[in-house]
C-alpha cells in the first residue's frame, strides 16, 4: 500500500493550516480517501458487485456503477501574495439502472455493501417513476466487454511535488510579468486533478482508470489610473492531460514576460475600426471557436432536444448527416478521445466504450455525431463513439464533448504564410469574450491580443475588436490552414452543460487558419 | 502549517472572526427539504400533458435542494444556517422547430413554485412564437421581462466591489484614482439593496467572510451609494467591512403592470430571456448575448408578431441610465436576484441569429 498523504503533512496539520476545503458531501478523512491499495480496491469491487446484483434482482435490465476517487489541489496567487491553497478529496459511487426502458440513478459517498443495496433500491424506484412518464424506451447499442486498466501518460505526479516548489513557480511567474514596466497586476493559478475511476457494468466490463491533469494559468492587467482605463491579457487555456513535467518543461516565464509586454501595448492600442476583415485566427483563439461552433453543434443529445431548456439545441439535424455543407472543402474536423494530452482523452468512457477517433466534418461536409450507447441507435448506428461522462461519482453520466480538432494542411504552411495573402486583416490570438446562440449559429468572439495585418505584414495592436459570424458561413470562408508544425492543442477546463450543471475538460487542436471577409465589431462603440 | 511556512508574509491576512450575533435566517422550508419524489413526478406529468395537448415538446428541470452550513473559528465565531431552494424551468418547442417558449420560477419554499403556471406560460410562448419574421438589427425600444433583466444582472452585481474600483479596474472606477460613489449613474426610480431578511428572497445572514449581513443599499434613487469592502480592504482603507451583499433586490413601490409596459410602447421589442451573456468590456459593463425563447414585435402598444432572435451588445450602465428607463414593472424572484421588468428607450442589437 502506498501512502499518499500530501507532502508528508499530517492531516491534522493540514486542516489546521486553513487551506483545506473539504466539501460537505465528501468523506472527511483525506488520508483515507487518497489511499490507493488492495483494501480499498477490494471494498470498491465488492460494493460494485453487490450493487449490480441487487439492481438485477430488483428488475433492472442493465446497470452500471462508477466508484470514483478525486483529488484536487488549487493554488492561487497575485503579485507576491499567496491568495489561496486548497486541497479537496471526494470519493463515492454512483449507480445507474435501466428498468422498463427508463433510467434511475442513486449515489453515495459510502463505498460499502449495505449502501450498495440501498442505492440499488433507490435507483430502481426512480427508474420505475420515470418509466411511468416516458413515451419511448431507452435501447443501448452493444459494446465490447472488457476487463482492463488504463492510466493517462505523465512523468511526474503533481501530487508528489512539494507545495513550496509550486508556490515558488507561481511567484517567479508573477515577478517575471510584473518586471515589465506598466504591468499593474498579475494573478496566477495552478490546479491539479487526479481521478481514480472504477467502472463495472452488468454486461461484464470491469475497468480501472487513473487520469492526471495539470492546469497552469495567469492573467496580466495594466491600469491607467489617471485616465481610468485598464486592459487584461489572460493566458488561461493551456491545461492538458499531463503531469507536473508540463510546469517544468514549458517556457512559462517567457510567456509571462510576453504577456506583460502585450497588456501594456494593449492599454495604448488604438480602437479597431469596425468593418469587414480577412482574419488569421491563431490556435490560441481558434480552439475556442471550434469548441463553440463545432464541438457543441455536433452533440446529438442537443440536436434531439434533450438540452433544449439550458444549453440549447443545434442547427444540425439528424437528416443533415452525410450531406450538409459545414464549411470549405479544406475543413476536416475530427473527434478523438485518444489524442495524447487531450483533456477529454481517456481509455474508456463512463459506460465502458473504448476511446474512439472519427470525423465529424470530412472535406467540408457534416458526416457524424458525438454519440453514446443510448444515442447511437437514434441515428441508426450500431456502435457508440464513447462520449458518456460524469464529472463526479455523484453525477448522472450524460453525453459530453470529446476532443474535437481541425486537421492541418498536408504541407508546411506557417502563420506568416497565411498573413502574406491578406491586404487588410486582423491576426487574432488568445481568449477574449465568447458568446454563441443556443443552436450554435451566431457567434461573437473577441481575442486577448489582436493585431492589424496590412499588405501581408503583421503590425500594431488594436483593441475593442470582436469577430462575429454564422457557423456555416464562417467555416465556408476558410481558405487557408497552417501545416503540421503549426498545430497546437489548447483546452478548456470547465465546459458547462446539463441541469444540474456539470463541468467537462476538453481540448481542441488546430493550426492557425485564414477566414475571408468576416464582420468585425468595435465593442466599445457598439452600445 | 506547511503552507504558512513556505509562503511569503501574507500581506492580506486578517484574523479569524470572534463571537458575533447573526439574524435568524428564514430561508429554509421543510416542504422543500422533504420533497416527495412521487408528487414531483405527478406535477411534471401535468406539464408534459399540457405540452402534448398543445402539440409542442417540453424539456425542463425541477430542483429542490436543502443545505446546512456550520462554521467555527479558533477565535470563537460560531454560526449555523440552513437554507433551501426549489426551482422549475421549462422550454417548450414546436415539433417543427419554428417556435420556442421559456418560463421559470423559484422559491425557498417549493410549494410556492407554481409548476403548472410556469408550464402554461412556456407552452403559450412556444405556440405564439412560431414562424418568426426577420428583423434588422439596430437600437430599439424594448420591454424586458424580469427574467431578461435577471439574465443581465450578474456582471452589474460583480462590479460592486470597493477594491477593484480603488485599483482602477472596475466600471465604478473614476478618473485620477477616485471611484464613482456619489454619482447619479442610474434612473432616479432605481434602488438596489441587499437584505438577508427579505420575505421572498431571504439569504444566508452572513457574508462569505462571516460578517453578519444587514440591509445595505448599493444604489439609492439612481445614485451609486456604496461599494462593498472586504475585511482586508476595509482595514486598508480604514472602513468597516460591509455587511453584504447577500442578495440583490430592485423593486419599486408602485410598479407599472406588465400589460401597461407593453401598451406604452409605440414600436419595439418584447424580450423573454437572454442567453450566453458575457462581459465584453468591464469598463462600461458592455455585455453581449442573444435573445431566446420568445421575442415579439410590438406596435401601438400591441404584441403584433414573433420575430427572429437577435444578438445584442449593450452597456448595462447605459441601459439603466436616467435617460433610458421609461417604466418599471413588477419584480420577480430569480435567486440571488429580485428584479423588475423594464421598458427602455433603447437597447442595441448588433446582428441576426437564425437560432430558434
Amino acid at each position: 500500500m502506498r501512502g499518499m498523504q500530501p507532502d508528508g503533512v499530517s492531516r491534522r496539520h493540514f486542516l489546521a493550516s486553513g487551506g483545506a476545503l473539504v466539501a460537505g458531501s465528501t468523506l472527511p478523512d483525506w488520508a483515507e480517501i487518497v489511499q490507493v491499495g488492495p483494501s480499498t480496491d477490494a471494498a470498491r469491487t465488492e460494493a460494485a458487485e453487490v450493487a449490480l446484483a441487487e439492481a438485477s434482482k430488483l428488475g433492472a435490465s442493465y446497470a452500471d456503477i462508477r466508484v470514483n476517487r478525486y483529488r484536487r489541489e488549487s493554488i492561487a496567487t497575485r503579485e507576491q501574495q499567496v491568495q489561496n491553497v486548497s486541497r479537496s478529496a471526494s470519493a463515492g459511487m454512483g449507480l445507474r439502472v435501466l428498468v422498463n426502458g427508463a433510467w434511475g440513478f442513486a449515489a453515495s459517498n459510502r463505498v460499502e455493501v449495505a449502501t450498495a443495496r440501498t442505492l440499488a433500491a433507490e435507483a430502481v424506484t426512480m427508474a420505475r417513476a420515470h418509466a411511468a412518464l416516458a413515451t419511448a424506451k431507452v435501447v443501448l447499442t452493444p459494446t465490447d466487454v472488457v476487463k482492463t486498466s488504463w492510466t493517462s501518460a505523465f512523468r511526474r505526479d503533481p501530487f508528489e511535488v512539494p507545495l513550496d516548489t509550486k508556490l515558488a513557480f507561481l511567484l517567479k511567474l508573477n515577478a517575471t510579468a510584473m518586471a515589465v514596466p506598466g504591468v499593474s497586476f498579475v494573478s496566477s493559478q495552478l490546479l491539479f486533478v487526479d481521478e481514480h475511476k472504477y467502472f463495472a457494468s452488468s454486461d461484464g466490463s470491469r475497468i480501472a482508470q487513473r487520469l492526471v491533469r495539470t492546469y497552469p494559468q495567469f492573467t496580466t492587467t495594466a491600469a491607467d489610473r489617471a485616465r481610468g482605463d485598464f486592459q487584461s491579457r489572460p493566458v488561461v487555456d493551456r491545461a492538458q492531460l499531463v503531469g507536473y513535467e508540463y510546469v517544468e518543461d514549458y517556457p512559462w516565464f517567457a510567456d509571462a514576460e510576453k504577456a506583460g509586454h502585450e497588456v501594456v501595448e494593449k492599454l495604448k492600442a488604438t480602437s479597431v475600426t469596425a468593418g469587414r476583415y480577412d482574419l488569421v485566427v491563431d490556435p490560441s483563439q481558434l480552439f475556442l471557436c471550434i469548441h463553440e461552433s463545432v464541438g457543441h453543434s455536433t452533440e446529438l443529445d442537443r440536436a434531439l432536444g434533450y438540452e433544449a431548456n439550458m444549453a440549447g439545441t443545434s442547427f444540425l439535424r439528424p437528416a443533415d448527416t452525410g450531406h450538409l455543407r459545414f464549411g470549405a472543402s479544406i475543413v476536416n474536423l475530427v473527434a478523438d478521445r485518444s489524442q495524447p494530452g487531450g483533456l477529454a482523452t481517456t481509455g474508456y468512457d463512463d459506460e465502458g466504450v473504448k476511446a474512439d477517433r472519427w470525423h465529424l466534418v470530412r472535406d467540408g461536409v457534416f458526416v457524424d455525431w458525438q454519440t453514446t450507447r443510448e444515442l447511437a441507435p437514434l441515428v441508426g448506428q450500431s456502435r457508440s463513439h464513447g462520449c458518456l461522462h460524469a464529472d463526479s461519482w455523484a453525477s448522472v453520466p450524460f453525453p459530453r464533448m470529446p476532443n474535437v480538432s481541425l486537421q492541418p494542411a498536408a504541407t508546411e504552411v506557417t502563420r506568416d504564410d497565411l498573413c502574406s495573402g491578406i491586404a487588410r486583416g486582423l491576426l487574432i490570438e488568445g481568449r477574449g469574450v465568447s458568446s454563441i446562440d443556443q443552436q450554435r449559429y451566431n457567434f461573437q468572439f473577441g481575442g486577448a491580443v489582436i493585431r492589424e495585418i496590412r499588405n501581408g505584414k503583421v503590425g500594431a495592436m488594436v483593441k475593442d475588436a470582436a469577430y462575429q459570424s454564422r457557423t456555416p458561413d464562417f467555416w465556408a470562408s476558410c481558405d487557408g490552414l497552417g501545416g503540421p508544425a503549426s498545430y497546437r492543442l489548447w483546452g478548456t477546463s470547465a465546459d458547462g452543460k446539463g441541469e444540474p450543471g456539470q463541468i467537462n475538460a476538453v481540448s481542441h487542436g488546430c493550426p492557425p487558419a485564414r477566414f475571408r471577409n468576416v464582420t468585425v465589431l468595435n465593442t466599445a462603440s457598439a452600445s | 502549517m506547511q503552507i504558512a511556512r513556505v509562503s511569503p508574509v501574507h500581506r492580506e491576512y486578517v484574523p479569524t472572526l470572534g463571537p458575533l450575533t447573526y439574524q435568524e435566517s428564514n430561508g429554509f422550508a421543510d416542504a422543500t427539504a422533504d420533497i416527495d419524489v412521487a408528487a414531483r413526478a405527478l406535477a411534471l406529468r401535468d406539464v408534459l400533458a399540457a405540452c402534448r395537448e398543445a402539440g409542442v415538446g417540453g424539456a425542463g428541470v425541477h430542483t429542490a435542494t436543502a443545505s446546512a452550513v456550520a462554521v467555527a473559528t479558533a477565535n470563537g465565531n460560531r454560526r449555523y444556517v440552513r437554507s433551501s431552494e426549489g426551482a422549475f424551468s421549462v422550454t417548450a418547442r414546436s415539433t417543427d422547430g419554428t417556435g420556442s417558449g421559456y418560463s421559470a420560477g423559484d422559491h425557498f419554499d417549493v410549494r410556492r413554485v407554481d409548476v403548472a403556471a410556469i408550464g402554461r406560460r412556456a407552452v403559450d410562448k412556444a405556440v405564439r412564437s412560431q414562424a418568426p419574421r426577420p428583423i434588422e438589427p439596430g437600437t430599439y425600444p424594448v420591454v424586458l421581462e424580469a427574467q431578461a433583466v435577471a439574465d443581465l444582472m450578474g456582471s452589474l452585481a460583480g462590479a460592486f466591489d470597493a477594491r477593484t474600483a480603488d485599483e482602477g479596474r472596475s466600471a465604478f472606477s473614476g478618473k485620477d484614482g477616485k471611484t464613482r460613489v456619489g454619482e447619479t449613474l442610474f434612473d432616479s426610480r432605481l434602488t438596489l439593496y441587499s437584505d438577508p431578511a427579505h420575505l421572498e428572497l431571504p439569504a444566508v445572514p452572513a457574508t462569505d467572510e462571516g460578517i453578519p449581513a444587514e440591509r445595505i443599499t448599493l444604489i439609492r434613487e439612481g445614485v451609486l451609494e456604496r461599494l462593498p469592502y472586504s475585511r482586508f480592504w476595509a482595514a486598508e482603507r480604514t472602513q468597516a467591512p460591509t455587511p453584504g451583499p447577500v442578495n440583490f433586490i430592485m423593486e419599486v413601490a408602485k410598479p407599472t403592470p406588465m400589460g401597461a409596459l407593453i401598451a406604452g410602447m409605440t414600436r419595439g421589442l418584447l424580450v423573454t430571456r437572454f442567453w450566453y451573456v458575457r462581459l465584453v468590456d468591464p469598463r462600461t459593463i458592455v455585455l453581449t448575448g442573444l435573445t431566446r425563447d420568445g421575442l415579439w414585435w410590438v406596435e401601438d402598444g400591441q404584441v403584433r408578431h414573433p420575430v427572429r432572435n437577435l444578438r445584442f451588445n449593450q452597456s448595462v450602465l447605459t441601459m439603466l441610465a436616467p435617460w433610458n428607463v421609461e417604466a418599471i414593472g413588477p419584480s420577480e424572484r430569480r435567486a440571488p436576484f429580485m428584479v423588475p421588468s423594464l421598458r427602455l428607450a433603447g437597447f442595441t442589437f448588433t446582428s441576426r441569429s437564425d437560432a430558434i
